[in-house]
């Protein structure tokens, strides 16, 4: 079998009838007459796949929660669980796995009946590079990352994150993607649906 | 004096048309060349601006006229306005000796669609042509730029090499039609049932070669050559007057020069030929208005020709251009002006 390695340069002949430019142009006329590939982004959008590294979500507690780390980080520092709220067990080993520790503001607050919970999750996506070293690192499945990739803002205090936007990111996210599988084909139009269902909005601007 | 008035109406009248279309028509081939880029990209291009972005010229322009209207402080004021003159005069002018359409009679008065049928017309589109240098030197001279330097140096360094060639292309059609002016070019061509691009092949690929060197179209875009040079020469206008450079010199040259390639070779109005034998025209049911329908559909598959074949190529470097202009093409037009000039006589009258 020959392998050809190289273009072999053009003949005469090919150079006097321009044969590679015809080569060219009718591959552009092709083009010209075949359907257009764009999104018209404004109107139309599309959904990016499951494992896009967007902004952060907190999943919240919902009976699904990877067993048995989370029991087991729950009474080591006794854990107030319930349901509907951030998995969150203030660990800090997200901060501890983030190349730019000081984007996260983690404060946890000491119940009267002396259980703990989360009080403060603040992340500022200022200084975030998207890296999910943090998601890699939560034990309990809780920080994860969202489709949602518009994140443009007023202030800079809309790029921050508090504790209530990430736990609405999240039960928004276990309502529609949880449970599907990991497509990350670009020509599924399952995902086209996918994204007009839901209009996931981000925090108001508050002055 | 009747006759003074009359004549003095109609050039009014014919100025007017011309220049209403040419200019009317150059805004609106902005938007044609984006279609036509998208589509071969792929994309649609503009869509928002009016049913398919076709009021997207209008928008365009209202946003160029409104910027901020600046120089450059080391500049030469005088010579940077006069480059915008400079560059829009003589390509606006070509258009004066392009013939639309053949004679006819309105209220009982002859009208030649063409402005002054001069009997050195051809001569008067490349001289015109040539002066399209002086509007690129003059622009990257008054920015007080290096990179507006370097890309009217080049684009001067390149005009001046095919300006010899395309005027030694033109050769062997006007020795063919044995007149200078376009509008007796067009009328022999019909009488000789011939359109020259049938004798005349090499001289046609020389023409479009060189037209698209004069106009800075790709393959020949070195003076743009917008990855090193940003945009060459008009780096330091704003504007409409960044606005006017490649109006002028993509559209409104562009079109010119097809409409005198059409002329000298496809047979200006006359409908498709089969060589020697006459004309078929299928567009017959237009009456008197076909010859005018078949020049502008000729000039524009011509436009659309060149928008096709800038969207495809890549560029030449500039050394590459001009030994292509010196030791390639001015050879080539060599030989053709020479054997056409040796046969024609003996075969052609």
């Amino acid at each position: 079998m020959v392998k050809r390695v190289f273009e072999k340069p053009l003949s005469w002949l090919e150079r006097i009838l321009f044969l590679d430019f015809i080569r060219g142009l009718s591959v552009t006329i092709r083009h010209a007459f075949s359907k257009t590939i764009t999104t018209h982004y404004p109107y139309e959008k599309l959904t990016p796949p499951k494992r896009f590294r967007g902004f952060f979500g907190h999943k919240v507690v919902n009976g699904k929660e990877p067993q048995p780390a989370f029991d087991e980080w729950v009474e080591r520092f006794k854990i107030k669980v319930e349901p509907g709220k951030s998995r969150c067990v203030v660990c800090m080993l997200c901060k501890r796995a983030c190349p730019v520790p000081q984007l996260f503001e983690i404060e946890g607050e000491k119940l009267p009946d002396g259980r703990r919970v989360v009080s403060t999750f603040n992340m500022n996506m200022m200084l975030c590079t998207f890296c999910g070293f943090c998601v890699d690192a939560c034990p309990v499945d809780c920080l994860f990352q969202s489709d949602i990739h518009e994140t443009a803002g007023y202030t800079r205090k809309d790029s921050v994150l508090d504790l209530q936007t990430l736990e609405r990111i999240g039960r928004d996210w276990q309502r529609r993607r949880e449970e599907e599988p990991d497509r990350i084909w670009i020509d599924d139009h399952q995902r086209w649906r996918l994204w007009h269902e839901n209009r996931p909005e981000l925090p108001e601007v508050k002055r | 004096m009747e006759g003074l008035l009359a004549w003095l109406i109609i050039t009014l009248v014919k100025i007017l048309v011309i220049l209403g279309i040419v200019l009317g028509i150059g805004a609106y081939l902005t938007l044609v060349e984006r279609k036509v880029a998208a589509h071969i990209q792929r994309r649609p291009g503009p869509m928002v601006v009016g049913w398919h972005g076709l009021l997207q010229p209008l928008a365009d322009g209202l946003k160029l006229l409104t910027k901020e209207d600046l120089y450059p402080r080391y500049g030469n004021p005088f010579l940077y306005n006069l480059a915008l003159v400079m560059a829009l005069v003589p390509a606006t002018l070509v258009f004066a000796v392009v013939p639309f359409g053949p004679e006819f009679e309105v209220l009982g008065i002859k009208v030649k669609p063409i402005l002054t049928d001069v009997n050195i017309g051809l001569l008067l589109v490349f001289a015109l042509g040539s002066m399209a240098v002086f509007a690129i030197a003059l622009a990257g001279w008054a920015s007080n730029s290096k990179y507006a330097l370097i890309g009217s140096m080049r684009k001067a360094g390149i005009v001046v090499s095919y300006e010899v060639v395309i005027t030694f292309a033109v050769m062997g059609p006007i020795i063919l039609a044995g007149t200078l002016s376009t509008y007796d070019i067009v009328q022999k061509q019909i009488e000789q049932k011939l359109w020259y691009l049938w004798l005349q092949p090499m001289a046609f690929v020389v023409y479009m070669f060189a037209m698209l060197a004069e106009t800075g179209r790709v393959p020949f875009d070195v003076q743009e050559a917008e990855a090193e040079l940003v945009t060459g020469f008009t780096v330091e206008y704003g504007g409409m007057k960044f606005g006017l450079f490649p109006l002028v010199e993509w559209y409104i040259e562009v079109l010119s020069l097809s409409a005198i390639a059409v002329v000298l070779f496809l047979g200006g109005w006359s409908p498709i030929n089969i060589p020697f034998l006459g004309f078929i025209d299928p567009l017959f049911f237009l009456g008197p208005l076909s010859p005018f329908v078949w020049f502008i559909l000729k000039v524009s598959l011509l436009f659309l020709f060149v928008l096709w074949l800038h969207w495809t190529l890549p560029r030449y470097r500039i050394d590459q251009i001009t030994t292509t202009a010196w030791k390639v093409m001015l050879p080539l037009t060599f030989v053709n002006l020479v054997l056409t000039a040796v046969i024609a006589p003996l075969i052609w009258r």
